[in-house]
């Protein structure tokens, strides 16, 4: 039995054979929590390669990438980075949040996601072509606006684009029953719970409940947690600081869960 | 004299009221729940149920229904006027308070059930309300319970209420049943075909005034017919005032034949007179005694600017004035107290997200040792050509950022969110409140208001400039920020992005602050109007400057996302909000 348990949404799956056949990165956008990461992680185990991630930050640089000397008592020697060792080994290379590195840092992946194939290393005056099984993946999620990020369209522009976003209500129930071994009734409450507070955008919560704050709330309920309680902790409280909101979502789980007094 | 003979009267008439409404009232006054006080979070749970998001929430009317009644109920009105739940295209109408449970989360609950079953409902009817409260009632067990409950304790009070239960269409019409949503008492009153005149009742619900005062009158229906109602103990005229008389010189009126295809648009949208609900309805007068003493004064004789017509696909070359003017004689003020609390939260907020930690690498001296780039060195071969620059600072006051806020203070921000707050009074504190935040954060700012009187008259105000420090008398120029005449937004896009393009800031940001669709006197309306302001904002981001925009218009969707893009525009609902909002999403526009 695979480790990972994914369960298609759409024709995910076989675009991403496609894209491995011919050698085409991928670039995934959704929304927190819908299943970006464990669908590669999935994919990686299905095709039999190693998943290196690395999750971008502001502060991340090229070297967190491609790799940097380092220092031992015979003096320096070169680490390869995530990057660089996929690109020698083979295997996926996953990106994720890539909009929250600064745009000077993703040039580098520029020569890997076209048709080269390639990374130069300026440090060590190196050009390695990729392996046969390298393949570059990034994701993001585009609910966050922001002036002084985005993707360049350059960068943008080198990618096959795979957009997710919530399973569908069937398809998060049979997910959550799976993951979490919550029993069929409970997880048709938590998933209406969850479309019901998809309803609102962006100007009342500033991101919708994910798949995984669903399975949060299912676990807490199968160790025998009362399930207003349980969601009140797993989802109300991770959604919003705002007294309101917090109180309309209360409402909403006491609908559905009856509040033992 | 007459003065003293009307108000005795109307104190007999609270006093019996009182008697008759104590004998027959079947409600739990001390639990009575009102609108007023859970409006947000009902609008909130609308959404949260799927109800159309443009549907706004009001407060309904009170109808006259006919029932069985008993002798006191007939002589005291009670059991004839309902205040039923009732929705058309546009809006919900609720009732202004609910007591007929005996708990205040029960009454409350009745909002919440009404809401929930407004989302279901489609044709108002008795099949439809049944359907209705299956599907919630299967769905939910807190609305199963709640209507249990609910069903038994009315039928208990409410004998006529029992078709609920037994679901016998054949009685349905004997008596309204709180729990559902009826369609609009147009429909009724025309299908009914009364010709009675309703009459006004004498009741008296201290509480519910000021709700029933701002209530959706039923214009059609009732369309002011009580003119004659209510007459004034004293002359109007005797009050002094002062008329300001504007000579309005209409020989330069774009003679467009478009013109008058663009007010047609507009006249659908004019809305008709609302009637003052209660007789005791009071007049208020607000006599401005304090002199003004602010003078608006003018820089310079303006300057020509283009404007883009799209019918010819072309500028019209010089064809905007714009007139600069700064307001003098300013009285420098403090943050006001109202504000503070808002302030001191946002403040908080900006703290713990340590915005200002920029590191610097590759330096000669510094807070901290750089490892790498000293093992860097260490691998070169030939040292001696290789920088010593290890180390690495964190610097602060780095945010390359300038932004520079223009608010719209056209006339309709005079139009109120409430009967108290107008949008103008939401815009001047968020121009405040954000102004103390952006200090907070050592950004660079400027804040501009504009308002125009067709094209040869654009007024560009200035509040603060980029140079100017923030202080107490920009503060007052805030507070002294007037509403007045019509929004030519393109031609004050432009101007902003003049001065924006001088700032060196590598990061520039225009911020736009309106309640509406660009429009003028002229042709400056409907699509020409935004095609103008569209291709300004190409102009601004062809400067590598990024417009956003932040309106307090409900309907505002799609224009909006044409002109800025799907991310380039926030709509705030709730204009209170506007001082909170306008901050955070600054500050996730820029972190």
């Amino acid at each position: 039995m695979s480790k990972n348990y994914y369960l298609p949404q759409s024709n995910e799956i076989e675009l991403f054979e496609a894209a491995v056949e011919m050698n085409l990165p991928i670039l995934i956008k959704g929304p927190t929590g819908c299943g970006k990461t464990r669908f590669i992680e999935s994919m990686g185990e299905k095709l039999g390669r190693d998943v290196y991630t690395v999750v971008c930050h502001d502060d991340l640089s090229a070297a967190d990438l491609v790799g940097r000397h380092l220092i031992n008592e015979e003096g320096t020697y070169w680490q390869d980075g995530p990057l660089t060792k996929a690109v020698r080994n083979g295997g996926i290379c996953y990106i994720d949040e890539i909009i929250e590195a600064r745009k000077d840092t993703t040039v580098v992946l520029h020569s890997l996601a076209d048709y080269r194939r390639v990374l130069p290393i300026d440090r060590t005056g190196e050009t390695i072509e990729a392996h046969p099984d390298f393949m570059l993946v990034v994701s993001y999620n585009p609910g966050y606006q922001n002036v002084l990020k985005g993707m360049k369209p350059s960068t943008k522009q080198r990618f096959i684009s795979l957009s997710f976003d919530y399973p569908k209500p069937e398809i998060e129930k049979e997910v959550l029953i799976k993951e979490s071994g919550i029993d069929e009734t409970t997880a048709q409450k938590l998933v209406d719970i969850a479309s019901e507070i998809r309803q609102l955008d962006d100007t009342d919560i500033q991101e919708a409940v994910s798949t995984r704050l669903l399975i949060y709330a299912g676990k807490l309920i199968v160790k025998g947690f009362d399930p207003y309680q349980a969601c009140i902790h797993s989802i109300v409280e991770s959604l919003s600081d705002e007294k309101e909101v917090l109180e309309v979502l209360e409402k909403l789980i006491a609908l559905h869960f009856e509040k033992r007094v | 004299m007459i003065h003293y003979w009307l108000e005795f009267e109307e104190s007999i008439g609270k006093v019996w009221d009182k008697y008759l409404n104590k004998k027959v009232d079947k409600f739990h006054e001390e639990q009575r729940v009102y609108f007023s006080d859970i409006s947000k979070s009902l609008n909130l749970f609308h959404r949260l149920m799927g109800g159309e998001k443009g549907k706004d929430l009001q407060i309904t009317d009170k109808r006259y229904i006919q029932t069985n009644r008993t002798l006191l109920e007939k002589i005291s009105f009670l059991g004839q006027e309902f205040y039923l739940t009732w929705q058309d295209e546009e809006s919900l109408y609720l009732p202004a308070s609910f007591a007929y449970f005996p708990t205040k989360e029960k009454n409350e609950m009745l909002y919440y059930w009404l809401v929930a079953m407004a989302t279901q409902v489609k044709d108002n009817d008795f099949k439809q309300n049944q359907l209705a409260t299956d599907s919630l009632t299967s769905r939910y067990s807190g609305f199963n319970t709640f209507y249990e409950y609910a069903t038994t304790y009315l039928i208990q009070r409410y004998k006529q209420l029992s078709f609920v239960k037994s679901l016998d269409e054949n009685l349905i019409n004997n008596y309204p049943n709180p729990l559902w949503i009826y369609d609009s008492p147009i429909t009724l009153y025309k299908a009914n075909n009364s010709e009675d005149e309703p009459q006004e009742p004498t009741r008296e619900e201290s509480k519910d005034k000021t709700d029933e005062l701002q209530m959706k009158k039923q214009t059609k229906q009732i369309d002011d017919k009580h003119e004659t109602d209510g007459f004034l103990a004293f002359l109007p005229e005797s009050l002094m005032s002062i008329f300001e008389q504007v000579n309005v010189d209409r020989c330069e009126d774009d003679s467009f034949d478009e013109d008058a295809l663009y007010h047609a648009e507009d006249l659908d949208e004019i809305t008709i007179g609302q009637k003052q609900a209660n007789l005791s309805a009071r007049i208020k007068m607000d006599l401005e005694l304090l002199p003004d003493t602010t003078v608006i004064y003018p820089l310079g004789k303006g300057h020509y600017i283009d404007e883009w017509d799209y019918l010819k696909s072309d500028y019209l070359v010089k064809y905007v004035r714009i007139l600069p003017q700064i307001m003098t004689n300013v009285v420098p003020i403090e943050l006001p107290l109202r504000l503070k609390k808002t302030v001191r939260k946002i403040q908080n907020e900006l703290d713990l997200l340590q915005l200002n930690r920029i590191k610097n690498d590759h330096l000669p001296y510094g807070d901290e040792i750089n490892m790498d780039s000293w093992i860097e060195y260490c691998s070169h071969q030939n040292k001696s050509m290789h920088h010593q620059n290890f180390y690495t600072t964190f610097e602060k006051k780095t945010r390359d950022m300038s932004t520079l806020i223009l608010a719209d203070i056209s006339l309709s921000t005079e139009g109120g969110i409430t009967q108290e707050v107008r949008i103008i009074d939401v815009i001047k504190d968020s121009l405040m409140v954000f102004s103390e935040a952006l200090e907070k954060l050592q950004d660079k700012f400027a804040i501009y208001t504009f308002s125009s009187l067709q094209n040869k008259k654009v007024y560009f105000n200035i509040i603060k400039n980029f140079k100017e420090p923030y202080s107490n008398l920009i503060r007052g120029r805030v507070e002294a920020i007037k509403p007045q005449y019509y929004t030519r937004m393109g031609s004050a896009i432009r101007e902003s992005t003049k001065i924006l393009d001088k700032q060196q800031s590598s990061n520039k940001l225009l911020l736009i602050i309106s309640d509406g669709k660009p429009n003028d006197e002229d042709r400056y309306d409907g699509r020409y109007g935004i095609e103008d302001t569209k291709k300004a904002l190409e102009e601004a981001k062809r400067k590598g400057i990024t417009p956003f925009c932040i309106t307090v218009d409900m309907d505002a969707k799609e224009y909006l996302g044409y002109l800025f893009g799907r991310d380039g525009y926030a709509v705030v609902r709730d204009g209170q909000k506007l001082p909170k909002v306008l901050t955070d999403v600054y500050i996730n526009l820029t972190k």
